[in-house]
Parts: structure tokens; C-alpha cells; sequence
């Protein structure tokens, strides 16, 4: 018995001090979680404030006394915006603009992309360059003779690139573009290209294999890339107003500058503010998990 | 399909690839012709970047040479030829001292866009570091936080601008509700030593030592609160620079937090069995693995902030004009872009533009060249 006692050298002492950092380690996580939940919800805040500024009173939203949870919810103020800077038009303008710019520019993004990685081409290099190169000219400095060019292609051939849907189409497709090409490059290059081969052996031609076969294996790199696209050019304001067009952003600048005059309403602008950010906030939250691995992929590797 | 059977099919394919020097040998339009369907792939984007980007920059880099304004707009490229003189102009006013009030408008946008890049990077890179680190912990609801960071990404960024102008508004605005309901809170003698420091923080964003700037009209203020004008003078700075942060925080977050996820789990239980604590795991674990995609976002941002319509965007809703934001907010873009316009001067104002694209350039070249070795580790 007493060689069993002897032969068992168990350090009961350490017990507490292991059991007091696991207790410890536990606390310290618990106050990290509280630390970013507050940090979550102080970033939300803004967002929080204007959704409930879009229910006040005219007037309430400038009055200090006035609570920041109005005790009156008023809901009027989407259809008076609505009527009162003609939205829906403007709305589906902007609809039309930003959806074909997507579908256009990741297409032809994709294209180049996928030629960028299947082929040495004698100035592929050259080629990625510009396409970056692009990347780094300033609007301010080209959008004088962008303006000036569409305006003498619309007096010379009559095709009608300002103050029309087709003139700002062109004009984002050739702005998102180079960016989307380097996002899709890597996609495509990560795709083993024996399965195009093979179709290839079996008589199809280069586009098929693209068209059928790449195209569909690079999914989540298009669909992030269409949702940056499209993301930005929802975005897009400055080029938009310069050629003319009446989308979303440039109805809405009219409305904040004040243009018919009027004080400012800004119950009405942040009912704007709001049904303007629904739809890509939805297609963000749906397709979410695409945009940030197809956005991260290129990076983490 | 099996890694082996994959790697056999590599070799095989590398080994019946023509040799280099043999293809080295051929001739270019051989070449040229053999790719000719890489030249089909590309050919619409070519179309279109040469369309949107080339023809009007190779335009607007002669328009800098030329004496182009409102009485000469018409005949556009036949404009009188002025040579360099735009450019001797904006530098030779810049750095002697003697230019006019365009140039001087624009020396001070510069300088305002240098601070305003810069606080916005070290502070978007800061908590988003910060973010990424609390977000990748095992916690309840973590998917559904990790979603709520991103939120403020699909915020337009004019809206970004109407929903900060909501929260400066010096009647009724978030940020003096707050700040009002916090100072009726706190006993006389630390709420002024609060608002000494507030002022300190507001009026000083672009001096190294704030003090020397004090205004000895907040003073006044200190002993009674009162709502504070967040929009003009010196306090618009900060307002500009906290809405750009929140509209710019979730893209280094998401990047810092995809990289954070691919660090090997196993080195950090290694080092903790060398008796590494948690300070030095960060330093010399997870820090070295952030750093290269830490670089590209600053570049990222660099070209963004700097050029980019975001913050022309934020600040024009934000004040709700597009003229002149006050010699603490104009930012370079802004500027540019008005003095083009309203003063129609077309030629000084490609000038001033290919200026900031060297300058950017310059910033750029000299960042990469700072940390090149991490890029290229990468």
C-alpha cells in the first residue's frame, strides 16, 4: 500500500492554478464578444438612424427636443419622395442602366480574362499593364474629352452617346471593365484546362470550350464580379450627371442641391436615402458568400 | 482525381509542349497569327477601354499643353498652343509662394487631401485590424456579426454623405444629441477638461501639435456647453474623415479577416509551447502573415482616396453643395473639378490633374518600394 501512495506523484496543486486561467481565459472572451458587439452596433448606428429618420415629421428631424424614436411613426413620406422627384422613372432608368452594364462588362471582362490566362499571346503583358495602367488615371483629367468625344460621335454618326441609356452603358462598361478583368484572370487560371482540351479534342471549338465549360467552373468568380459591378455603378454619380442620363444618383443630387429652390426636406431625402439602398443591400445579403470568396480568393493566395 | 494521376498528366503536358527557343525562333506574325482567337477574346474590352480611357486621356494630356477656356473651347484641339506654361504655372506657384487664388486653392486641397488619405488609412486599417481579429474568435452569432460589418459597403456613398449630414446637424444632429446628453451628465470640472480635449481633437487633425492652433474662442464655450457646429470650420475635417471611415471600414475588415483565416493554427500552438504569450504570438505570427495584403489595401486605398469619386461623393451630399467646402474640406478632386468648371478652365485644369496622377504615382512607387519585400514574399 504505501509503494502505491509513494509511486503516484499526482501534483494536486497545480489543479486550481489551470482550472483559474481556463475561468480567466473564458472572461476575458466574454469581454472581447461584449467589446465587438458594441463595435458592431456602433457601426450600424448610422444605418439605424437614417431608416428611423425616414419616419419623422417634417421638421422633426431638426428639432433637438424632439425624441430620436419618433412617437408618431409617419409613413407618408415614401410616396410624397416618390411623387415629388418622380422616382419611379428614375428607378427603373437606373435599373436598366446598371443591369446591362453588368451583363455587358462581365462578359467582356470574362472574355479577356480568360485569353489573359489560356494564352501567350505576343503583348500580353502590355496588354495586363494598361489594363491596370487604367486603374490609376484620374477622372477629373479625361472627362472634358470623354464628354467632347461622345458629343462629336453623336453629331458625326448620330449614335446617341450623351443624354442617353446607351451613351452611359458604354461609358461603364469601359470603366469596369479592367478591374473585373484582373479579378477574373486569376479565376480563370486557377481552372485545370484539360477539361477544355478535351472538348476541344472532341470538336469544339475555342468560344464552346469558353462558353460551356470555363465559363460555368469560374461561377463564383462571375458572380462576385458582377456584384462589384454592379455595386459600383449603382454607386456611380459624377460621369452619370456630366452625360446627362436620369438615373437614381443624379435625380437625387438635384433633390439635396435644392435644385427647384425649395428648403430643404430632410425627411423626404432620407426616404430616398433608404429605397435607394434596398436593392443592393438584398443582393448583397443573398449572394454575400460568392462576393467575398470570389473577392478574397485572388488575395488570400 | 487522384493528386498522382493529376501531377503524371502535368508532366506529360509540360513535356510535350514545344520547346522555348524553338518558339523564340519563330516568327512574330506566325505567332500573331497562331493566338489570333486570344485577339478575338480580347477584342471587346480593348474596344471599350480604348474608347473610354485611351482617346481621352492621349486628348486631355495635349489639352494640358494647350491654352484651353471658354472663348477657345470651340475649336478644342486647335486652341492656341501654350506649351508647358500650365505647369510651370500650378509648380512655380506652388513652390515659390506666388500663385493666384486657384493655385493657392489648390496647394491647400492637396495638402488636405494628404491628411485626409492618411487618417482615413490609419484608421480604417486600425479598427478593421482590430475588427478582424474580435471576428475570427469562436463566438455566439458570429455569421450574423460578420454580415453586419460588411453592411456599411452597400451604402452608396452619396447616401453615406445625406446619412452623416443627418448625424452633424447642429440642431437635432445624432452627434450633439450625444454629445449634449453626455455632458449633462458628468460633473462641472471634468466636462471641461472633456471639451478641452474634444476641442483639441477637432481643431488639430492636420497639426502635429495641436496646441499650437488654440482658439481662444472655445473658451467661451467650455463653461456652458453648447451644440457644436460639426460642419464648419476646422470640426468639418473630422466630420468628413469619420463618415469616409465608416464607408471605407469593411473592405480591409473582410480582407484582414479571409487572411487571418489561412494562418496555420498549428504555428500558434507551437509558439505557445515555447512559452510565447499572447502579445508576441500577434507580433510575430499573425502580424507577418497580415502585412502583405495590409500594403495592398493601403495601395488600394491610396488610389481610392485619393482619385476616387468616393470621397468626392461623401463630401459633396455631405455639405450639400459641390462648390466651395471651405479651405478645411476641399479635398483635390473637388477642387479640380470646380475650378474646371466654373472658371472654364479646361486646359489648367488637365494640368493640375496629370499632376495629381504623378503625385499619386510617386506615393505609390515609393510605397512599393518601401515594401516590396513583403509583396514579393507573397
Amino acid at each position: 500500500m504505501a509503494t502505491v501512495q509513494t509511486s503516484m506523484p499526482l501534483k494536486p496543486t497545480r489543479y486550481p492554478s489551470i482550472r483559474a486561467a481556463k475561468i480567466r481565459s473564458v472572461i476575458v472572451n466574454r469581454l472581447l464578444d461584449l467589446l465587438l458587439w458594441v463595435i458592431v452596433f456602433i457601426i450600424l448606428i448610422p444605418i439605424f438612424y437614417i431608416i428611423l429618420a425616414s419616419f419623422k415629421g417634417r421638421g422633426e428631424i431638426t428639432n433637438p427636443t424632439a425624441p430620436v424614436i419618433p412617437e408618431v411613426w409617419n409613413f407618408k413620406n415614401y410616396p410624397e419622395m416618390w411623387r415629388q422627384i418622380k422616382f419611379g422613372p428614375l428607378f427603373v432608368n437606373s435599373i436598366i442602366v446598371v443591369g446591362s452594364t453588368t451583363l455587358v462588362a462581365t462578359f467582356f471582362a470574362a472574355l479577356a480574362g480568360y485569353a489573359l490566362a489560356r494564352f501567350r499571346f505576343p503583348g500580353a503583358d502590355a496588354y495586363s499593364l494598361a489594363v491596370l495602367g487604367t486603374q490609376i488615371i484620374p477622372g477629373s483629367l479625361f472627362f472634358i474629352p470623354l464628354y467632347l468625344t461622345f458629343l462629336w460621335i453623336k453629331n458625326t454618326f448620330g449614335i446617341p452617346m450623351v443624354g442617353s441609356n446607351f451613351g452611359v452603358i458604354c461609358l461603364y462598361v469601359g470603366f469596369f471593365t479592367p478591374i473585373s478583368i484582373w479579378i477574373l484572370r486569376g479565376f480563370f487560371a486557377n481552372l485545370p484546362p484539360d477539361l477544355e482540351e478535351q472538348a476541344m479534342v472532341d470538336g469544339a471549338t475555342r468560344f464552346t470550350a469558353f462558353w460551356r465549360i470555363s465559363l460555368p467552373l469560374a461561377g463564383p468568380g462571375i458572380a462576385s464580379t458582377a456584384i462589384y459591378i454592379f455595386m459600383t455603378a449603382w454607386n456611380e454619380l459624377f460621369f452619370g450627371y456630366t452625360l446627362g442620363v436620369k438615373t437614381v444618383p443624379v435625380g437625387i443630387r438635384q433633390f439635396v442641391f435644392g435644385a427647384s429652390g425649395t428648403q430643404l426636406r430632410y425627411d423626404l431625402m432620407a426616404a430616398a436615402s433608404v429605397v435607394i439602398t434596398i436593392p443592393i443591400a438584398v443582393m448583397f445579403l443573398l449572394l454575400q458568400k460568392q462576393f467575398i470568396s470570389g473577392l478574397t480568393a485572388g488575395a488570400v493566395k | 482525381m487522384d493528386s498522382r494521376l493529376m501531377s503524371l498528366t502535368k508532366t506529360l503536358q509540360q513535356s510535350m509542349k514545344p520547346k522555348a527557343p524553338r518558339e523564340r525562333r519563330r516568327n512574330i506574325f506566325r505567332r500573331i497569327f497562331q493566338h489570333r482567337m486570344a485577339y478575338v477574346f480580347i477584342l471587346p474590352a480593348v474596344l471599350a477601354m480604348l474608347l473610354i480611357h485611351i482617346i481621352p486621356t492621349v486628348q486631355a494630356l495635349y489639352m494640358s499643353l494647350l491654352d484651353l477656356n471658354v472663348r477657345t473651347l470651340l475649336q478644342y484641339l486647335r486652341a492656341p498652343f501654350v506649351g508647358f506654361a500650365h505647369y510651370e504655372k500650378i509648380i512655380g506657384g506652388i513652390v515659390l509662394g506666388t500663385g493666384d487664388a486657384n493655385i493657392k486653392g489648390l496647394f491647400q486641397a492637396l495638402i488636405n487631401s494628404f491628411w485626409f488619405c492618411l487618417w482615413l488609412q490609419i484608421g480604417t486599417l486600425g479598427i478593421g485590424l482590430i475588427l478582424a481579429l474580435l471576428l475570427n474568435r469562436k463566438f455566439w452569432g458570429r455569421g450574423l456579426a460578420r454580415t453586419l460589418v460588411l453592411l456599411p459597403w452597400v451604402v452608396p456613398t452619396f447616401v453615406v454623405g445625406i446619412v452623416f449630414q443627418f448625424i452633424w446637424l447642429q440642431r437635432g444632429g445624432l452627434a450633439n444629441r450625444f454629445y449634449l446628453d453626455f455632458m449633462t451628465m458628468v460633473p462641472d470640472g471634468f466636462q471641461t477638461f472633456l471639451h478641452t480635449i474634444l476641442t483639441w481633437l477637432l481643431t488639430g487633425m492636420d497639426k502635429i501639435f495641436w496646441f499650437w492652433e488654440f482658439n481662444p474662442k472655445t473658451i467661451a464655450w467650455l463653461l456652458n456647453p453648447k451644440p457644436i457646429s460639426w460642419l464648419i470650420g476646422p470640426n468639418a475635417r473630422t466630420a468628413l474623415i469619420i463618415a469616409g471611415m465608416w464607408s471605407g471600414l469593411p473592405f480591409p475588415t473582410v480582407m484582414l479577416l479571409a487572411n487571418l483565416q489561412v494562418i496555420p493554427q498549428d504555428l500558434y500552438e507551437a509558439a505557445s509551447v515555447d512559452g510565447a504569450n499572447g502579445w508576441q504570438r500577434f507580433r510575430y505570427i499573425t502580424l507577418p502573415y497580415l502585412k502583405p495584403i495590409m500594403v495592398i489595401t493601403t495601395m488600394f486605398g491610396i488610389i481610392y482616396n485619393f482619385f476616387g469619386f468616393g470621397p468626392y461623393n461623401i463630401a459633396t451630399s455631405m455639405f450639400n453643395t459641390a462648390l466651395d467646402l471651405g479651405k478645411h474640406v476641399n479635398l483635390l478632386l473637388i477642387v479640380i473639378v470646380r475650378q474646371t468648371f466654373n472658371n472654364q478652365l479646361y486646359g489648367y485644369g488637365a494640368a493640375a490633374s496629370v499632376l495629381m496622377t504623378l503625385i499619386a504615382l510617386v506615393a505609390i512607387g515609393l510605397f512599393y518600394w518601401l515594401f516590396r519585400s513583403s509583396m514579393i514574399s507573397e
